[in-house]
């Protein structure tokens, strides 16, 4: 692709160093091939034969496969992103994506990080600047305290005059580590100290705060853009309450509860949140909301998230085009009033997990594969047959991102999906979804938090046999599948049985379904 | 010829009577089928059984007689159950009980909490550890009520697969 001039300020990036693995770091290169970006991967040991390092244009070795050792090391990353003078890197993300020494120690490096100044991750990755940041913008916080609570006695008589119930949330933690409910009087004491030694541990700073408890929460998020020109948009908003031990798992948009006038209110809160810290990029701003509407600043992400397709099919737009663009000192393609909300979209994480077994991950080579097709399915993933899922990061197999026209059309759209989508050798997460678009609370739209644990009983449920004969078939199936392989040895016994064998090639996929 | 087939919870018996070109003419649990069957491509299997269609998909599991099927809505976990593989079942049957009173751990990860103590009275479904693996938490519980015997980790130990955790009987 041949260089245009451009103005000063604005080089068009050239070459992305994806900072990342799994489905996020192909879903970035996809966004980079369009834009004739070369690409590179970096991988452990365990992802050798990742399928982002199949698609990249370079692949390098980072490390051995313990995250610490190579998608969080640093030095080795920046070594390698010299040595095949990439320009940019993309972090994605999860690993570095929120790390702002990162984010400098690429600037140092002359080469552009496609995400915020390292200032806006540090202002907004401690959770009590972020809210003294909020509350000069004018942007709603959640009612607690304004400063780190060192002192016992301090919390006590903060948390009277807050009232009961809340959450002793550790400073620098995030992303649902680190927090302790506390319902009662008596349980304030023991909660404290328990919050503030876990935080030590887990985080190295036992600093903690205070926040009401919003019963009946709601989990709502705005995604923003910022370009370094000083433009700000919001893309609306996604729900994400359906969450099992503060994982999500199902994201939609747009939210089923919002009325235009809150979704106005909020968007306009988000845009004035991100110009508080200069924002620059994708990045999104999480409020937890009550059942009467009334909306709270809980954190921002200063990052682009793992649900963020769900806003591309929506508002017709790819993200990571933008990021690129925006770090490339481009100004914003879209102007607020043009965006708009078309449509119903509904993500599902397939997770490797055994649900009837406490969720327990379930890594291991993946015998089959089978993606499900259609008008507006889209499943972001990197999975394919004979790949080994390592134990080492997270075991999310794929996202399946759906589009209808309305929210109904959208989950019946959804469920078919899901059925369709087949994947053997390890357990997952499929049933489980399932049973999801299928819970009276969530096609109803009516649901918290507190989603999952109300309605497990229904989730876990196994599936219903097939009806009809259908596994009469399954056994009849079975047994002849079987008879084939063992006659494979004595062929004078096949032509006993008069076998009828088709034409072997026959494109599969053509077939199935 | 008569086998057993195992299709999750279930043993079905089987029996075949006829399979001729197309035609198969078979017996499931007493029950009789006239199909017309054709493989359609390698595990791929096409059913019409009075003119409903069935389209079966077979996925071969460790060994020739399992394999993983799925239809177009289910997943179903199939076992042929021929002399060898009884045998070998009544054999397991002693060990098994066994397997249900120790934790252990199925992947490496990291021991989170023990709410439990040795000598401690557990019922089913009680949590008896927390195990973080894979950036994600999961309680392993009891499978029936008993006493922990055995407690071989401690909170925020690093434990390989397959440790033996906790011991209830």
């Amino acid at each position: 692709m041949a260089n245009k001039v451009k103005p000063k300020g604005q080089t068009m990036i050239k070459k992305v160093l994806v900072a990342n693995r799994g489905e996020i770091a192909v879903r970035i290169m996809r966004s980079c091939r369009e834009m004739g970006i070369l690409t590179v991967a970096v991988y452990s040991d365990a992802d050798r034969k990742a399928m982002h390092v199949l698609y990249a244009d370079e692949a390098y070795h980072i490390g051995a496969s313990p995250s610490s050792e190579s998608y969080l090391n640093i030095t080795r990353i920046l070594e390698v992103a010299k040595a095949c003078n990439a320009d940019a890197i993309h972090p994605g993300y999860g690993f570095l994506s929120e790390n702002a020494f990162f984010s400098e120690k690429c600037q140092q490096s002359g080469i552009k990080f496609i995400g915020p100044k390292p200032h806006a991750i540090s202002q907004m990755g401690d959770k009590i600047t972020a809210r003294k940041t909020m509350l000069a913008a004018k942007v709603p916080v959640v009612p607690g305290t304004e400063t780190a609570i060192t002192d016992d006695q301090q919390a006590i008589r903060m948390i009277h005059d807050i009232g009961l119930p809340v959450m002793v949330k550790a400073s620098a933690g995030g992303g649902g580590k680190g927090m302790r409910l506390v319902k009662r009087a008596e349980d304030i004491e023991s909660s404290i100290s328990a919050a503030r030694s876990e935080a030590k541990s887990a985080f190295g700073d036992d600093a903690v705060y205070i926040e009401k408890y919003i019963e009946s929460p709601h989990h709502i998020e705005f995604q923003i853009l910022a370009d370094q020109h000083g433009n700000v948009i919001q893309l609306f908003e996604r729900e994400c309450s359906v969450q099992r031990r503060h994982q999500k798992i199902i994201e939609e948009t747009p939210s089923p509860i919002l009325t235009p006038k809150v979704r106005e209110e909020m968007g306009k809160a988000a845009v004035a949140a991100a110009r508080a810290v200069n924002y620059e990029g994708a990045g999104t701003i999480e409020f937890i909301v009550d059942n009467q509407l009334n909306y709270y600043f809980l954190e921002m992400n200063t990052r682009l998230q793992v649900e963020h397709p769900i806003t591309e099919r929506v508002v017709g737009i790819d993200l990571v085009k933008e990021q690129i663009r925006i770090a490339s000192g481009q100004k914003l393609t879209y102007q607020q009033e043009e965006l708009q909300q078309n449509g119903h979209a509904i993500e599902c994480r397939v997770y490797a997990e055994d649900a009837a077994n406490n969720f327990m991950p379930d890594p291991g080579k993946v015998t089959h594969i089978t993606i499900p097709y259609g008008v507006g399915v889209r499943v972001d993933g990197y999975i394919y047959e004979g790949f080994e899922i390592p134990t080492f990061y997270d075991p999310l197999i794929a996202k399946l991102i759906v589009w209808g026209r309305n929210r109904e059309d959208a989950i019946e759209r959804t469920l078919r999906a899901l059925q369709e989508f087949k994947i053997a050798g390890v357990k997952t997460s499929l049933n489980f979804l399932e049973n999801i678009m299928t819970a009276p609370d969530f096609k109803g739209g009516n649901y918290t938090t507190h989603f999952i644990d109300e309605n497990i009983n229904h989730l876990l449920n196994e599936k219903d046999a097939c009806a009809d004969n259908c596994e009469d078939m399954v056994v009849i199936s079975a047994f002849l599948e079987y008879l084939y392989r063992i006659r494979k040895a004595s062929p004078k016994e096949m032509t006993a049985l008069k076998n009828n064998w088709k034409d072997y090639s026959r494109i599969r996929s053509v077939l199935k379904l | 010829m008569s086998y057993e087939v195992k299709v999750n919870n279930r043993t079905a018996q089987v029996d075949l009577l006829q399979w001729e070109g197309a035609y198969v003419h078979i017996k499931v649990d007493g029950k009789e089928y006239k199909l017309d069957f054709e493989k359609v491509g390698k595990g791929i299997f096409s059913l019409i059984h009075n003119n409903t269609s069935y389209n079966i998909e077979l996925i071969p599991g460790e060994n020739v007689k399992k394999y993983t099927i799925n239809t177009h809505k289910n997943t179903f976990e199939a076992e042929v159950i021929d002399a060898e593989a009884k045998y070998r079942a009544s054999r397991l049957k002693g060990s098994e009980e066994d397997a249900e009173n120790t934790i252990t751990a199925p992947i490496p990860g990291k021991i989170v909490r023990i709410p439990v103590e040795t000598g401690q009275k557990v019922t089913a479904g009680q949590t008896i550890v927390v195990f973080s693996a894979m950036k994600m938490e999961s309680e392993f519980k009891a499978k029936k009520d008993g006493v922990v015997k055995e407690v071989n980790v401690k909170e925020g130990q690093n434990v390989e697969a397959k440790k033996v955790l906790v011991v209830v009987e």
